[in-house]
């Protein structure tokens, strides 16, 4: 009882202080910020058959507070402190809706009238609540020397878009060099108030609540690639130039680390049918990166960046680029991007066969006036693969000691079904696995990009047409969209008109042009409060007609 | 506009000649019908009693324009900067009408002005809200003999140089002394001159050469690259001409920059960062952002940024219209911007485990019988053809992790026995030698397809 009533007081005085940390000294007034944004949405998806239609009745709801100036008056480079959050509901009614009789709730019910699990989907929340972000800010701390950042936060750097929970300290010198430390735990999708958005690729990971060994329960290994949600200790540092705006750089190191038990088999052991798991602290990702720019005012830039996946052991991205002033109006530039899929340590498709994807492009960027510009972009994509796919299979066929021809004449010798007698991939295997059977061969897709905008004082008109073609098929459209305020912006109306069309070699049953519009009009009743109502219309050959329809409220309130 | 140059051509020679001889006779004639052309005469107004002053001509005084002749001024006389950012910010100084003539040369040069004379506000002055044009009751009516002591009631002096219309463009006589406004908005940013001068940093070096100059406009304000070529201190640096934004720059109560002005809305200029935002900004941004994101951060709110990279509501401007409909395509072509945003695992395949576009997916929700892929005897079957799945995988792992679940690789590529699949080699080329590693510091995906006894991950230890 007496360590109850202890309990209860320290958790009250624990209470008490955070809030006298977090309130503004006597006599000072902090700022305060209160935001709001609802969103509606309401539209059907439906699968390539058809017969699976996703009714999306979506209700977003976010809340945001932010209290800045803490410490009271705000005095541009002195120390100031801050409290930020915002919570999200991210919720679809449309889950379960299309479901009905004996099968209705599946989706999130593992056990229905209608059998076990023929429609769960496990993670499928609903009505998710997380927290985007919630920190508590210092800044310009001992004359500009120290900063932190204590709570869920952002981390955006040449690694990536990435949220953590935890502390960041950063020192910044005299020096024109600043350095930041972190360390607390990766938000992890399945774990309180959070969501997956920010774990690397290549695991399926989620709340395994409701699962059990019971009947009617859905059982860990009914699902062996989904696995369970457990906290990710994280650490990084970041050194970075500070001051000069002509020239930066910023070296970023990140280190996760995957804890907990993990299933290993996909199936059941042959001979005892359990499934096999590992458990224990293990690397998660751990990467180096860096990026740095220099620019002379009235001539261009350079910019570049590279990441490193230790994991992996390669270059996983880099990018460079150079842009020239050309006259006073006109900019010209070279990019060239670098990507080769890396993935979470846990997955194995990292250690899967796959080539990167480069793109290198010139762009021209022109200002005609204030009000209009423009720019143009074009060049290559280069798609890499370990051999030539034109002649690589009758190579096989005939290491496989077939005909050359063997692979458009499907037969039960050329099966890999595991119940086929006599595997010719065993013969094939050995000259697939030669080096120089996998001369690296590059196919191209030609890529073009036209943006232009008008910018009037209550309005603006754009334009953007795209084209990428190749041998991976092809994407080409242009959108039109504009907007116009009505009595100083009280009202908005706005139109988008699009035409894209595409065609994947793969699958040419699902070419298509499509036609859509979308109408809106917007309604600011008051400076805190805008209302906006959005109607979309899509017609294409694959599903007809789709409509969507939008409405948002946002509300900010300031003082 | 980016040109210095003005708009207006100026007028040939032999017009301006006519111009003022037409302007002669009519002023001659009819005194109070002369405009602001080319003979200024005094203005009645208040100073009846005076008699008519000699004539002045104008086209010797200058006055309305930087250079005679609207000419360029050379950039060496702009304010630094200026071959970076031709003109100022028209959301930092706004647009501004300048209803007077004066000549700096002239006064700085010819008549031994400084600066202080006029503009003595300046070395006072703490705010860029100050007032720092000159009174012209303490800083004209010596010279020019006019009296603006009561703003009010104007008096004009009796000498040419002292008439309303020899400043004041566009005053007549007759109309009780009225002249028109002159506006010059307050600049939006913080500028203390005081301080400034206090280190010495004399008016031309923010300025340029205005003594060089007739007319001085907002085309003689600083420009953002001229400040930054001091203001490069960190914020622990002991300097005092700290880079930080909220140096100069206005400021929210979240410390952010205030971007939206009645003149529009504030953007980098193309030089800084290279981040002008362009029409395709948002397809370039990343390598800014990835380089300095505290720079984006200047303007931006984490919600801002996670409205899109986080977004539950499709932003339009990255996925145009009908984006449900066309998107396996754009995967398929541009993966590396979709796992920008997008957890594939379980953004892309929860919707496809819905409809059905997996394998691994509830027997309901994919009917027997329907595939997404090409038929297996093209798509998996081994020997491989030109359409062969390995292809696709090499080229675009992560659009085949978008719909499929380890457990439908590790069919076929686990080892055969314990492991469950057919012993299909995944791996790259000289996998080996990285392998070892790899192991070490993650076991897992390892024994996803190879038992634990497995040679091949002996020979990995």
């Amino acid at each position: 009882m007496r360590d109850c009533l202890l309990a209860r007081r320290l958790t009250w005085a624990a209470f008490a202080t955070v809030l006298a940390t977090l309130s503004p000294a006597r006599g000072q007034a902090a700022d305060f910020e209160i935001q709001a944004d609802t969103a509606l949405q309401g539209y059907e998806v439906a699968s390539p058959w058809g017969d699976v239609v996703l009714q999306r009745r979506r209700f977003l709801q976010t809340v945001g507070l932010g209290v800045y100036n803490l410490q009271g008056t705000n005095r541009p480079g002195e120390a100031d402190y801050r409290v930020v959050m915002m919570m999200r509901l991210n919720a679809d009614f449309g889950v379960n809706a299309h479901l009905y009789d004996k099968q209705s709730g599946g989706e999130t019910t593992y056990a229905t009238p209608g059998g076990n699990g023929v429609r769960f989907v496990p993670g499928l929340e609903p009505a998710p609540l997380d927290l985007m972000f919630g920190y508590i800010e210092g800044r310009n701390i001992a004359h500009g020397l120290l900063g932190f950042k204590l709570g869920r936060q952002y981390v955006t750097d040449v690694l990536g878009w990435w949220a953590f929970d935890g502390g960041l300290v950063r020192v910044t010198t005299p020096f024109h060099v600043q350095a930041e430390v972190y360390a607390g735990l990766e938000q992890r999708g399945g774990l309180p108030l959070s969501t997956t958005r920010f774990e690397r690729q290549g695991e399926w990971r989620g709340s395994h609540a409701g699962f059990g060994v019971g009947a009617g329960l859905p059982s860990v290994t009914d699902y062996p690639a989904y696995q369970y949600a457990e906290p990710a200790p994280a650490v990084g540092f970041a050194v970075e130039s500070s001051g000069p705006r002509w020239i930066h750089g910023r070296l970023s190191y990140r280190h996760v680390y995957n804890t907990g038990t993990s299933v290993v088999s996909m199936f059941p052991d042959p001979i005892g049918g359990g499934y096999r798991t590992v458990a224990g602290t293990r690397t998660s990702q751990e990467r180096v990166g860096y990026a740095a720019e220099v620019a002379k005012n009235d001539l261009g830039g350079l910019k570049g960046g590279f990441s490193y996946d230790l994991y992996n052991q390669l270059v996983a991205t880099y990018f460079g680029g150079v842009e020239v002033r050309a006259g006073q109006r006109a900019t010209l530039g070279a990019d060239v991007d670098y990507f080769v899929p890396t993935f979470d340590a846990d997955s194995i498709w990292n250690w899967f066969t796959k080539s990167p994807v480069t793109s290198i492009t010139g762009r021209a960027a022109i200002r005609f006036t204030k009000r209009w510009d423009a720019t143009i972009s074009g060049g290559v994509r280069l798609w890499r693969v370990d051999g030539d796919p034109t002649t690589f299979g009758v190579e096989e066929c005939k290491a496989a000691r077939k005909e050359p021809d063997c692979t458009s004449v499907p037969s039960p010798g050329t099966s890999i079904d595991p119940s086929t007698a006599g595997d010719p991939l065993t013969a094939a295997q050995p000259w697939s696995r030669l080096a120089e059977s996998r001369i690296v061969t590059t196919t191209l897709d030609a890529l073009g990009n036209l943006n232009a905008r008008y910018r009037f004082g209550s309005g603006n008109i754009s334009l953007r047409g795209m084209l990428q073609a190749g041998a991976q098929g092809s994407r080409e459209g242009v959108d039109v969209a504009a907007e116009k305020n009505i009595d100083g912006g009280r009202y908005t109306l706005g139109a988008r008109t699009s035409l894209y069309g595409w065609h994947d070699p793969t699958r040419p049953d699902r070419d298509a042009t499509s036609f859509g519009y979308v109408l809106s009009s917007g309604f600011r009743p008051m400076r805190v409060a805008h209302f906006r109502l959005e109607w979309e219309h899509d017609m294409n050959r694959l599903v007809g007609q789709r409509y969507r329809v939008l409405g948002l409220i946002n509300l900010l309130v300031l003082k | 506009m980016i040109a210095r140059k003005r708009a207006t051509a100026p007028l040939p020679g032999w017009l301006a000649l006519v111009a003022c001889i037409a302007a002669l006779g009519f002023a001659l004639l009819n005194p109070s019908a002369s405009a602001e052309t080319a003979i200024l005469t005094p203005a009645p107004s208040s100073s009846t009693a005076a008699p008519s002053p000699p004539p002045v001509d104008a086209a010797t005084l200058g006055g309305r324009t930087a250079m005679p002749g609207d000419a360029e001024v050379p950039l060496a006389w702009m304010p630094p900067g200026t071959a970076a950012s031709p003109l100022p910010s028209e959301e930092i100084f706004p647009p501004q009408t300048i209803s007077v003539r004066f000549n700096h040369k002239l006064h700085v040069k010819q008549l031994q002005q400084s600066c202080k004379v006029c503009h003595a506000a300046a070395f006072a002055s703490d705010d860029a809200a100050d007032r720092l044009l000159p009174k012209p009751a303490e800083a004209c009516d010596g010279c020019h003999e006019s009296d603006h002591a009561d703003l009010l009631h104007v008096k004009a002096g009796s000498s040419a140089i002292g008439q309303c219309a020899f400043c004041h463009l566009g005053a007549r006589a007759g109309e009780g002394g009225k002249v028109a406004a002159l506006v010059v908005p307050t600049p939006n940013l913080h500028f203390p001159h005081k301080k400034h001068l206090g280190r010495n940093i004399q008016c031309a070096q923010c300025h340029g050469k205005i003594d060089e100059l007739e007319l001085a406009t907002r085309e003689q304000m600083p420009r953002m690259a001229g400040c930054l070529s001091c203001h490069a201190m960190s914020g622990a640096a002991q300097g005092e001409a700290k880079s930080a934004c909220s140096t100069c720059h206005l400021t929210q109560a979240d410390g952010r920059i205030q971007v939206a002005f009645s003149t529009g809305d504030l953007s980098p200029p193309p030089w800084l960062h290279q981040a002008g935002h362009s029409a395709d900004w948002i397809e370039r941004h990343k390598t800014v952002a990835a380089n300095d994101s505290a720079f984006c951060g200047s303007c931006h709110t984490d919600k801002y940024c996670a409205d899109c990279h986080d977004g539950k509501v499709r932003p339009r401007k990255v996925h145009p219209n009908d984006w449900l409909s066309m998107h396996p395509q754009a995967a398929r072509q541009d993966n590396p911007r979709c796992v920008s945003c997008h957890q594939e695992q379980t953004f892309c395949a929860d919707c496809h485990r819905r409809t059905g576009v997996a394998r691994d997916v509830a027997s309901g929700n994919r009917l027997v019988g329907r595939r997404f892929h090409l038929p297996p005897e093209v798509w998996t079957t081994a020997p491989r053809g030109p359409q062969h799945h390995a292809w696709e995988a090499e080229r675009n792992l992560n659009a085949c992790v978008s719909c499929h679940t380890e457990r439908d690789c590790t069919t076929c590529h686990a080892t055969k026995g314990i492991a469950g699949g057919q012993g299909v080699n995944p791996h790259p080329l000289g996998f080996r030698s990285r392998c070892s590693l790899a192991l070490q510091r993650n076991p897992r995906p390892c024994l996803v397809c190879h038992d634990a006894r497995d040679a091949l991950l002996g020979s990995c230890r």
